[in-house]
């Protein structure tokens, strides 16, 4: 068990910089998401940590000890691989046994690892069978195995879930969940996918470009992003531009066009009257009202969108510059043309100065 | 309907290409037995005069076997180093002039093999004091070298190189990802390279025939001298030999790693 400080860790490749300035701590047994799009670094900081790639600046430090120039195999840290990277000539136990072995462990306490952590995974009867005699969900439990087993300091997780279906994504969310807490063991999981972040992680990471935009509890971030950035990526589906007119009993008056949305003043921090702001607010935080009243805009229905669990409507004219989108529950209603009134609760929105934007 | 007449339009095509492919060896295997010096088809009875012959005969068949045998063992064993080696490091990393690289590694196979043999006598000449045997070696090695270069390129083309870090991730050092990961991973086309590379190698007679030395003569060139005096059927003897050993080779080959790789 340990602890992992990145310090001011930075990798620049020819004419870009993968990672700029990084500082973390992470804490013994702790469980980090790091979250970002495609090319925001998270990656490079995993292989970074591993050992794959060296910084360009910056030290990584494990339990107090710098390892900026230890080899990966001698760095102790367990590696999830996006795609398994089950070595294809090995069976399960082969596999898993296959650090044991290097690190010349008698045959029985071999044996004896690999049937526990066989059982921590449940994957008991599964020793002799080859990686591609498995199923995803299988290869993947094997994977973990392979990496708990040598009982790293700091364990990394590359996009544990992406590769699995809906099913399957869920049970193995709450399976590494419960095996980490019971291994207690240092955890970074690095993801595009916002859910799996908030689902796993004790603390949610957001970087963009390199950088971290934001660090915080998963029900942080994803009910108070800091930026309009942020918001977007958690999946904030409406973002419009309007501007602060005045306060006035504790409210913040904003105009959108011809329309005015109010806001509690505690949400418009250090935003002066007069200034320009950008407002977010979550797809699934809109309602439909029945009459009109305080930030209750009328519009038509543009598009329905039949989604399962919920329906997608984009509503238009509601603002002028863009459409609206909600997700609600067992709507009924008409398609495309029909009248609605969208309310969009003043608690619920978000309200960004307008320069920050990332 | 359709599918029947398929099956049996194809079936007359693949046993018509089996003939044309298996009725020469017959032809070899059973003249090889015949009883008269001329060679028959069908035989004239049953000997093995010609088996007896091969190790009778003026010509040292036996001596030529042994050589060749040597020749492509050596060849065949220093080429792997160099040509997984080079296979290893051209599809590992990518950088200017790695094409390049690999055309040069496979471009004996496309240069005719008896301008190779021209250009080595002459340089083997000028130095003066090389062997018939290093001459052979060196010309082997070279025209050798495509075979294992492309059957290992071939294998390391579809090769996952997220197993090594995985394999360092687990403390493996570069030696023991090299020696527990990589190479068992890239066997079957070094295997299979080496195979096709010994069994060049071993027949080979255009180049080996210019640059052999009066003391060191391989079984390809023995058999091509033999062949210009008489034409008995030792020479099928021989060739029946051969190709029970080449069969039996592949067999070895089909029955370890089996032969699907070659579709690849």
């Amino acid at each position: 068990m340990a602890t992992l400080k990145l310090e001011a860790l930075t990798k620049k490749f020819e004419d870009m910089t993968a990672v700029d300035h990084m500082n973390l701590e992470v804490a013994d047994g702790e469980m980090i998401a790091l979250l970002g799009g495609s090319g925001c670094g998270k990656t490079t900081t995993l292989r970074m940590i591993a050992g794959f790639t060296t910084p360009t600046e910056g030290d990584i430090w494990i339990d107090g000890e710098r390892v900026n120039e230890l080899p990966s195999y001698k760095r102790n840290v367990g590696i999830f691989f996006q795609n398994y990277a089950l070595f294809p000539h090995l069976t399960t136990f082969d596999n898993i046994a296959f650090g044991l072995k290097l690190k010349k462990l008698p045959k029985d306490v071999v044996k004896e690892k690999v049937r526990k952590i066989l059982s921590l995974v449940q994957l008991e009867g599964m020793e002799k069978r080859f990686p591609k005699e498995l199923s995803g969900g299988q290869q993947q439990r094997v994977a973990l195995a392979r990496a708990l087993v040598m009982e790293p300091a700091v364990l990394l997780l590359d996009e544990p879930l992406s590769n699995l279906d809906a099913k399957l994504r869920v049970e193995m969310q709450v399976e590494i969940k419960r095996i980490q807490k019971e291994v207690g063991i240092t955890t970074i999981i690095v993801t595009h996918d916002q859910e799996e972040a908030v689902s796993l992680a004790d603390r949610v990471i957001v970087m963009n470009a390199g950088r971290i935009l934001q660090v915080g509890s998963p029900k942080e971030v994803f009910d108070c992003p800091v930026s309009p950035f942020v918001a977007d990526f958690m999946g904030f589906g409406n973002i419009f531009s309007g501007r602060l007119a005045r306060f006035r009993d504790g409210r913040g008056e904003i105009l959108c066009g011809q329309e005015t949305l109010y806001a509690p003043e505690a949400s418009c921090k250090g935003i002066e009257e007069g200034e320009e702001v950008t407002l977010a607010i979550r797809p699934e935080n809109l309602i439909l009202a029945e009459a009109p009243g305080r930030n209750v805009l009328g519009g038509r229905i543009r598009n329905v969108t039949y989604k399962g669990h919920m329906t997608r409507l984009e509503v238009k004219d509601c603002l002028a510059e863009q459409d609206l989108y909600l997700s609600v529950h067992d709507y009924e209603g008409e398609g495309a043309g029909t009248p609605v009134r969208v309310c969009l609760p003043e608690e619920k929105l978000l309200v960004y100065p307008r320069e920050q934007w990332s | 309907m359709h599918e029947n007449r398929t099956g049996w339009v194809s079936r007359i095509v693949t046993a018509l290409v089996f003939l044309f492919l298996l009725a020469p060896l017959l032809v070899v295997i059973l003249a090889s037995f015949s009883p008269t010096p001329i060679v028959t088809f069908p035989p004239k009875g049953f000997s093995l005069e010609w088996y007896r012959n091969i190790f009778t005969s003026s010509t040292n068949f036996l001596d030529g076997f042994v050589k060749s045998i040597e020749v492509a063992a050596i060849a065949t064993v220093v080429d792997i180093f160099i040509g997984v080696t080079a296979a290893l490091s051209v599809s590992r990393y990518s950088f200017k002039g790695r094409e390049l690289l690999i055309a040069f590694f496979t471009s004996p196979m496309y240069v005719p093999s008896i301008a190779f043999a021209f250009v080595l006598l002459q340089v083997t000449s000028r130095i003066g004091g090389v062997s018939g045997m290093f001459k052979i070696l060196i010309g082997h090695m070279i025209i050798i070298m495509p075979y294992i270069v492309r059957n290992t390129l071939s294998v390391l083309a579809s090769f996952n190189w997220t197993l090594e870090d995985a394999a360092a991730s687990l403390g493996a050092n570069p030696v023991q990802t090299f020696f527990k990961v990589t190479i068992p991973l890239a066997k079957p086309g070094i295997i299979a390279g080496a195979m096709l590379a010994f069994l060049y190698s071993f027949d080979e007679a255009v180049l080996s025939s210019l640059l052999s030395s009066p003391k060191f003569i391989t079984l390809p060139v023995r058999i091509m001298n033999y062949m210009e005096l008489s034409f008995d059927p030792t020479l099928a003897a021989i060739s029946t030999i051969l190709i029970l050993m080449s069969l039996s080779l592949i067999v070895l080959m089909e029955r370890f790693l089996g032969l699907d790789m070659f579709l690849k």
